[in-house]
């Protein structure tokens, strides 16, 4: 975050892109000093790296991957990644080539987010060509949000702890960022297979479809069609070639095939990894049941082991229904009043996700971070921006702190640690409303300039 | 921050309705600087409130029980310690130069009790950077490759078996012995835990074991008990250097003579083990002693200003206090005693006292002036002593894992004939037996009572409770002055640029001045984050330099200091240059430089709060009021009033003050006098810090020294 800079030329990009590589493998040399793996920030039991090789062990020794509860991720990632954990070079670190895979991971997901930032800037220039808004809003002053989200994400500490700490969310986040590159430049069995690998690996980003499909539908961000309509109202010329498109459901289906083409794709070949060990159904049971029982209380920054170690054993369910249909709660508004932006609409539901999901991880963090980056022009004017980013420093700083004194210390005790996990809670939700409200607000903006009044609304 | 925001916007329109919570915050922006000189001061006056505020101690825990069973020390085991320290302080036994006899007999002593015994042989390890230590959980240490036989230390470990125990807990008696040049005064602490000892031996109520540790205090009794330590929590499975230490001719010669004149007995080569520990003692008897009747030293620190469970300190003070006729001390800052102007704040406090009570009778909480001053010196040394993160004795290396620890300093008063030599060991003894018992009763680790306090006498304590409130106070100007500095900067910039415009162009420029405004800061975050970054390098330094072969402290400080600079200057044009003349032009830059500045500072010292409560107490007393005055001196000069004027000198006194060395050596001026103060000394005083892996460290390398260059920077401001 603070190495954004405002004009970034495409060489100083390229440096920067380097210098975070670099700084990823000088760290991968130092694994044992930094203990980044053993982290409750980093691993949570769907990341973890030793838990992937537990399982990677318990199947070449036949038996289930998912016996005694410690794997609970796919077995698609058991066949890729697994012989990466036995794997070892004399000399080297241990688990070099599974952080070589991580480091890759963040790389090709950073260049997709270029190139869908690329993409989304180029689609916001022809909005407001046609709407004729270029002279008043200086397209000069643009900045390349697409290098400056790439740099956001590679960047990032929580990135680099992420894909230093040797967890999987590398390989999460870059089917989300598949899916929504795909989709933005309509690839679309691209687009369907990073929704269903991203699914497949972690069940949350299975709520991305409906961003999709309306990317799909209508294309990528673009001002409320509203505005196109008074726009063209008040020249009183409608130039159908200028309007943008309206919804059309051929994309859609497309990606439907291919969704159910490669749903089918993935579920055979776990069934054929789990033949012999309980099929489909133990996959089910102990990677998305998991995930949706909350069976794991170990600490986390998330909100939801604190609260399921205390609840009453009869209440468990009805909660574990409260807490997962918060997230459905809020697809539905969201999706209504921000369907012209599909793609910040995607970077509202990710943060929504990673603050209610059951096991999150600064991976999750990390991810919609760097999607926020293509909406710098459009939230050049959001509020609370120091605050936030002081507030998610002093987190990061004090989480750490606060689990050393209630683990190693003895001095503190869970609720010190809560207590930073909520403040981070907290911080996430402002981060959201206060996003969503100056995207709101600079569609207002827009609208105002339009209409010809002469102060703009909030902002 | 909510607040600024808003009071920006109602700057421009006023808005019809504001809540309630937003007008208190707007009203505390606005008026930043009155609210920051109040809170200041009463974060000054809570700090010399603490004394008056402290809290008499009491035994937290039902189960301790602490003097309510007679103790059963009798002269047979006095006898029994007394043969034990004539044996060690003849001089036949000091025959041999490794002063592996002493070791011999006393391993012959224990097993004569029926005790199992080992030997426990370790190399000193040499105190290593671990910067990151803090985080980390207690590793087993790292495999050493030049190992020597000429340089390695015994242990003898002598374990009783609870009769009534499951064996899963253990209490741990330590007693530092220095086989080679032994005074009497260590000989005489075996002699009490011999006697405790083999009085243990006997009783029947014992439900954990007993561990009986003499430390090999030759290479230092922390690091004797620290190998210990870490071969007892963290075994070594596959461990390159046990053969590797057998094969020393002494070592082995040591096995055989024991296991052929003692067949059969309890004695083994292998480590042995009890339970997980509850708690320990580690017993000195001080040599001289110019003190008028028999004190007890109690010394609690240990690493990073943790501080055992307040029960175990309770239990040794009452114990000390009201059965053995013991007087018990603290550590106090003697210089402080004899202060006038802390006399007269005592005396001041109690006339207030006397005055509050007149007017209320139920109103007590003065105390007289000679016990504040008393208290002062005495908090200011557990201030000291937990801030420096250094632990003050061997107990320092239990706290690692957890265990809560003690050492006890009985410093007897001096004289040689037989009588008094009892009466020590038989009063000794019963306190360390009454506070075996008491442990011994606990059915949990402790927990009951406080972890985080500050002692002002052996018996009182400020508990975190009421400590943080003084720090609370000090620090809560930084946020509401960097709030409104951030509102101050952004908004000016708007009217400045709004004002000369045409309406037509009204929204041209808002539009531009948007898109600027919410994210200016960056770039100041981008200059604070790269002076961290130098801190982090300035911190790391150290490490290269203490490789140099043969450098005196002042050789390697200049080294520092010089490397620093070069790697400031550095970070600053590979890092910096390309934006700072982009955006050199913004008006006001340095407020909100110094908008960031203190938000990072408020973060740093909240995260050493939690850390270290008494480093970031003084850290904070130094840094805030240099973050609050900073203004660029060009600024000052310019304005010419008298308030301008202060502000300026205060400025340059404070940014002599706060530099690190310079504020070290301003406090051993004050402390021991200006005139052998030298160089060289910051460089062995930040030594011995990171030797310790002290946070205190990190914390003047990577928060203080980073918000000085900031203030200097922005005293140096051209604006």
């Amino acid at each position: 975050m603070e190495k954004v800079k405002k004009k970034i030329g495409s060489f100083s990009f390229w440096n920067w892109v380097t210098a975070s590589i670099i700084f990823r493998l000088i760290l991968i040399y130092f694994p044992k000093n930094l203990n980044l793996s053993s982290r409750p920030e980093v691993s949570t039991p769907l990341t973890s790296f030793r838990r992937l090789a537990e399982g990677y062990w318990l199947k070449q020794s036949f038996m289930s991957p998912y016996a005694g509860s410690m794997y609970h991720g796919s077995p698609l990632l058991l066949s890729l990644l697994g012989p990466l954990t036995i794997n070892r070079i004399e000399g080297q670190p241990n688990h070099l080539l599974y952080s070589l895979v991580s480091v890759i991971a963040d790389v090709v997901s950073a260049m997709l987010i270029r190139a869908t930032g690329q993409n989304l800037r180029l689609a916001y220039l022809r909005s407001l060509e046609s709407l004729d808004l270029v002279k008043q809003i200086e397209v000069s002053e643009f900045l390349f949000s697409g290098d400056i989200a790439a740099l956001i994400y590679l960047c990032n500490p929580f990135t680099i702890v992420a894909c230093v700490g040797l967890s999987t969310s590398p390989i999460e986040n870059m089917a989300v960022i598949l899916c929504l590159y795909g989709a933005c430049s309509r690839l679309i069995p691209l687009a369907a297979f990073g929704w269903v690998i991203a699914t497949h690996l972690s069940l949350y980003p299975a709520i991305l479809i409906i961003p999709v499909i309306f990317l799909l539908g209508c294309g990528p961000d673009s001002p409320p069609r509203k505005l196109f309509l008074q726009r063209h109202q008040q020249k009183e010329v409608l130039n159908q070639s200028k309007l943008p498109p309206r919804f059309s459901w051929g994309p859609v289906i497309h990606f439907a095939f291919w969704a159910f083409l490669w749903s089918v794709y993935v579920l055979v070949l776990c069934g054929i990894s789990l033949k012999q060990f309980g099929g489909l159904w133990e996959m089910f049971k102990s990677t998305y049941g998991f995930i949706l029982t909350v069976e794991d209380l170990s600490p986390n920054i998330g909100v939801l082991w604190y609260f399921f170690a205390e609840v009453f054993e009869f209440f468990r369910n009805f909660f574990l229904i409260v807490f997962h249909v918060n997230i459905l709660f809020m697809i539905l508004p969201l999706a209504i009043r921000l369907r012209h932006r599909p793609c910040y609409l995607a970077f509202v539901y990710v943060a929504i996700c990673s603050m209610l999901k059951s096991y999150p991880s600064v991976g999750d963090s990390a991810l919609y971070l760097g999607l926020l980056g293509w909406f710098v022009n459009e939230l050049a004017d959001m509020q609370f921006s120091l605050f936030l980013f002081c507030g998610y420093v002093g987190v990061s700083l004090l989480s750490p702190v606060m689990h050393n004194l209630w683990i190693w210390r003895g001095t503190g005790n869970a609720n010190f640690y809560f207590a930073t996990a909520m403040v981070y809670a907290c911080l996430q939700i402002v981060l959201v409303v206060e996003g969503v409200s100056a995207m709101l607000n600079h569609d207002r903006k827009l609208r105002n300039l339009i209409t010809g009044k002469p102060q703009d609304a909030k902002s | 921050m909510a607040e600024t925001k808003e009071k920006s916007l109602s700057d421009e329109k006023p808005k019809p309705r504001v809540r309630p919570i937003v007008r208190l915050g707007i009203f505390l922006i606005s008026h930043s600087f009155h609210v920051s000189v109040v809170c200041c001061t009463a974060g000054v006056l809570a700090l010399f409130l603490l004394p008056v505020l402290a809290k008499n101690t009491y035994i937290s825990e039902n189960a301790l029980m602490p003097g309510s069973a007679s103790p059963m020390l009798s002269n047979q085991h006095v006898s029994d310690g007394n043969r034990l320290v004539k044996d060690l302080t003849n001089p036949n036994s000091k025959s041999s130069e490794t002063g592996i006899e002493s070791h011999k007999i006393i391993a012959q002593y224990m097993l004569d009790l029926g005790a199992e015994v080992s030997f426990h042989k370790f190399h000193p390890q040499m105190n290593q950077f671990h910067p990151l230590h803090f985080f980390s959980s207690p590793d087993s240490g790292k495999i050493q490759e030049n190992y020597s036989c000429s340089s390695y230390g015994i242990n003898t470990v002598g374990i009783i078996r609870a009769p009534h125990g499951d064996g899963k807990e253990a209490i741990v008696l330590v007693t530092p012995y220095n086989a080679l040049k032994s005074g009497f005064g260590e000989a005489l602490s075996l002699g009490i835990a011999y006697s405790v000892f083999s009085l243990l031996t006997q009783v029947t109520w014992l439900a954990k074991d007993i561990i009986w540790l003499v430390a090999d205090s030759q290479y230092g009794e922390y690091a004797a008990v620290a190998a210990w330590l870490r071969e007892y929590q963290t075994p070594k499975f596959s461990s390159l250097s046990t053969p590797n230490a057998e094969m020393c001719p002494d070592v082995n010669n040591l096995f055989e003579l024991k296991g052929h004149s003692i067949s059969g007995s309890k004695f083994s080569n292998s480590f042995r083990r009890a339970g997980t520990m509850a708690s320990a003692l580690v017993l000195k008897v001080r040599d001289q002693n110019e003190q008028f009747e028999d004190t007890i030293s109690i010394y609690a620190e240990a690493s990073n200003g943790q501080m055992p469970n307040l029960d175990l300190i309770n239990v040794v003070n009452y114990l000390a206090v009201h059965r053995q006729g013991l007087r018990v001390n603290v550590e106090k800052l003697w210089s402080l005693l004899n202060s006038s102007w802390l006399k007269s704040l005592g005396e001041i406090f109690e006339s207030l006292a006397k005055v509050a009570k007149s007017l209320y009778p139920k109103w007590k909480f003065g105390i007289p002036a000679t016990e504040y001053v008393e208290g002062t010196a005495t908090l200011a040394s557990s201030l000291y002593y937990q801030a420096l993160g250094v632990p003050t004795g061997p107990h320092g290396a239990f706290r690692d894992y957890q265990v809560d620890a003690i050492t006890l300093e009985i410093s007897p008063k001096f004289s040689l004939d037989k009588v008094w030599r009892n009466d020590i060991l038989l009063r000794g003894g019963r306190l360390i037996e009454g506070v075996i018992r008491s442990v011994n009763n606990l059915l949990e680790k402790f927990h009951q009572s406080f972890f985080l306090y500050l002692l002002t006498s052996p018996s009182k304590f400020v508990s975190v409770g009421v400590y943080m409130i003084a720090f609370a106070f000090l620090i809560a100007p930084l946020p509401m002055v960097a709030a409104s500095l951030y509102v101050d900067a952004n908004s000016s910039s708007n009217c400045s640029k709004g004002d000369s415009s045409t309406p037509s162009a009204i929204t041209d420029t808002d539009e531009h001045s948007i898109a600027i405004r919410s994210w200016r800061w960056l770039n100041s975050a981008k200059l604070v984050f790269i002076v961290h970054l130098w801190g982090a390098i300035v911190s790391l330094l150290p490490y290269f330099i203490s490789q140099i072969p043969d450098c005196s402290p002042t050789t390697s400080f200049m080294i520092w200091v010089l490397l620093s600079i070069l790697s400031l200057l550095t970070l600053n044009s590979v890092l910096a240059s390309p934006l700072a003349c982009a955006k050199a032009t913004q008006e006001k830059e340095w407020a909100l430089v110094k908008s960031v500045t203190i938000s990072s500072v408020f973060i740093g010292l909240g995260l050493m709060s939690v850390i270290n409560f008494a480093t970031a107490e003084i850290g904070a007393l130094l840094m805030v009021p240099m973050c609050l005055l900073a203004q660029p001196l060009k600024l000052d000069v310019r304005a010419g009033t008298l308030r301008s004027f202060c502000r300026m000198i205060c400025n340059l006194v404070l940014g002599h003050i706060a530099f690190p060395p310079a504020a070290l050596f301003l406090l051993k001026g004050m402390l021991d006098g200006f005139g052998n103060a030298n160089v060289g000394d910051f460089w062995m005083w930040v030594e011995s810090l990171w030797a310790w892996n002290s946070a205190t460290y990190l914390f003047i390398g990577m928060v203080q020294l980073p918000c000085w260059v900031l203030c200097i920077s922005i005293l140096f401001h051209t604006c």
